[in-house]
């Protein structure tokens, strides 16, 4: 290090200013640089002296006079109180023409959002007409459901032999089916698994998702696999309280081992916007050694959630954790 | 970092029991929240017109605005005005703040920027720098207010310390307004010094160069009077 920079590092030194690295090499170069050890006296005595210059509170006099003079001043701003006014409201209006493209943005939004979903209910209303035929029709023998246009989803080719003249249609049917069995058979659980993504059915979601996570806490084939991934999108997206609550449950054995699991719940603890889920998380969820994460989200929860009773719970279990650690 | 140097800290100890430390430091940032909360909401009905939200906002900054501007200019009637034009300047703009700084860094932005006018219009009048004027426009001696505690303190070395002192207001005055404005942040009020460069508009890196150039100045001036 050159003496310009050092002298410079000196002073910067004194008022805490420079980095670690920066430092350590001050100090190296001054165990080998007199007249850098002089300049760093010279800062000290700077230091020491400009101490006789000192900083004064005001007068509890002064600040009354100051303040009494800024409440007249205030006071006496008839014209000015207007104008001042005028001068706010020409800044906010400003401000909502500068958020004008985002309101523009927001409407067409809200537009979208809208015709989508009355598309999306019509559809289903559709569909759902179109499911009970089905249902009314599962009674009747083949031949008469072949038959049936209202078992045909789609067709979906067409070819015609001119010389024979016969027409050749490939079609698609709808065929609402049935399967019983218990959980351990895999088909079953392969359909609970698509049951947990059936957008439009919230009671099939639940009941999904409560079958898995019984599996998961009874420790039955819930290692590392679909259903416990399953169940982590439950507890993250879904719209449903209670399916995210059974959820969380199911997750519960796994919090200490996986940290995926342990990621999700301290995501649910911070972001759930029901109280009960986020109040359960608190319950569930175990200190884990070595993983500060767990702390610092519940300190985090502790001071800033909106509900009063989740923050005491949070900082009693605070105080609880050195001891189970 | 701005707000926090108005407030009271939390007194720590080196061997508190780290699960006191984490509830008192959890502590520490509710009420940092709820201030910060408080201020905001205090500076949006402020910008909606009201006054006491207003005067509740100067309550928390006033005596420090007028602590830096007595100590930067020397005089109390220059302290008082700056005072007065820097918070009904602020009144008249607060519907312009837009939360992209902290409510200190912006209220500091406005002082300091009337401070500067006042050092450099001092420069341009060459006023006697060394004296201090009360509100009445008799002069007074600042240090003589500074007292010596010890029991039986030595008469001649508190007139030392008081010849020191006009030496040391001598040597400051030798400043530029901007150099004397960054040392005096620095020293006296110990902000960061990026937050100084916030305040004056300019780079970190242009406020370590002053704050150097400064106190070379400083050294120099207070070497020759010796």
């Amino acid at each position: 290090m050159k003496c310009d920079l050092a002298q410079q590092n000196i002073a910067l030194a004194a008022y805490g200013e420079i980095s670690d690295e920066a430092n350590h090499q001050l100090e190296q170069h001054l165990l080998e640089c007199e007249a850098c050890r002089r300049d760093m006296q010279a800062m000290r005595g700077l230091k020491t002296t400009m101490a006789l210059y000192p900083v004064e509170d005001p007068s509890p006099a002064m600040l009354a006079q100051a303040r009494r003079r800024l409440e007249e001043a205030l006071d006496n701003l008839p014209h000015g109180k207007w104008l001042v006014r005028m001068s706010q409201l020409l800044a906010r209006g400003v401000g909502r023409l500068r958020a004008a493209p985002v309101m523009a943005s927001l409407l067409l939004m809200a537009g979208l959002g809208a015709g989508g979903y009355g598309g999306y209910r019509a559809g289903l209303k559709a569909h759902d007409a179109e499911q009970s035929k089905l249902i009314l029709n599962l009674g009747q023998p083949p031949a008469a459901a072949e038959d049936n246009p209202a078992q045909i989803a789609n067709v979906s080719n067409i070819t015609r032999d001119a010389s024979t003249g016969t027409v050749k249609v490939n079609y698609n049917k709808l065929v609402p089916e049935t399967m019983q069995g218990t959980v351990d058979d895999p088909r079953i659980r392969q359909l609970l698994l698509l049951g947990t993504q059936n957008s439009v059915n919230a009671g099939v979601r639940d009941n999904s998702v409560d079958l898995l996570a019984n599996e998961c806490r009874n420790g039955r084939e819930c290692d590392d696999g679909p259903i416990r991934n399953a169940l982590m999108v439950a507890l993250r997206y879904d719209k449903n309280a209670n399916v995210r609550m059974k959820a969380l449950e199911g997750l519960q054995p796994y919090i200490a081992e996986d940290t995926r699991v342990r990621d999700a719940v301290l995501e649910t603890l911070m972001k759930d916007s029901d109280p009960r889920v986020r109040s359960q998380a608190i319950n569930l969820i175990e200190p884990v050694e070595g993983d500060s994460s767990v702390r610092e989200v519940l300190h985090t929860v502790a001071a800033q959630d909106d509900d009063a009773q989740i923050r005491t719970v949070s900082r009693q279990v605070l105080q609880q954790l050195p001891q189970i650690q | 970092m701005p707000a926090d140097a108005l407030r009271i800290p939390v007194p720590t100890t080196a061997n508190a029991h780290p699960e006191s430390r984490a509830i008192q430091s959890s502590q520490r940032m509710l009420t940092d929240v709820r201030d910060r909360t408080t201020e905001t909401e205090l500076i949006r009905e402020a910008q909606q017109g009201s006054r006491a939200a207003f005067d509740l906002l100067v309550r928390q900054y006033d005596q420090a605005v007028l602590r830096l501007a007595l100590h930067l200019t020397g005089s109390e009637q220059d302290a008082q005005d700056i005072h007065q034009e820097a918070f009904l300047k602020a009144y008249r703009y607060l519907g312009n703040f837009r939360f992209e700084c902290s409510f200190y860094t912006w209220i500091y932005r406005i002082v300091t920027n009337l401070c500067l006018d006042q050092l450099r219009r001092r420069k341009s009048r060459r006023e006697d720098p060394a004296v201090m004027i009360d509100a009445s426009g008799e002069e007074m001696d600042l240090l003589s207010n500074v007292s010596d505690e010890r029991a039986g303190a030595n008469p001649d070395r508190e007139l030392q310390r008081k010849i020191l002192g006009q030496k040391i207001q001598a040597a400051l005055e030798t400043l530029t307004p901007r150099e004397r404005m960054v040392f005096e942040l620095k020293h006296y009020q110990g902000l960061k010094l990026r937050t100084i460069g916030e305040m004056l508009n300019t780079t970190e890196e242009t406020a370590k160069n002053t704050l150097f150039r400064a106190t070379r100045k400083l050294r120099a001036h207070l070497a020759e009077m010796r």
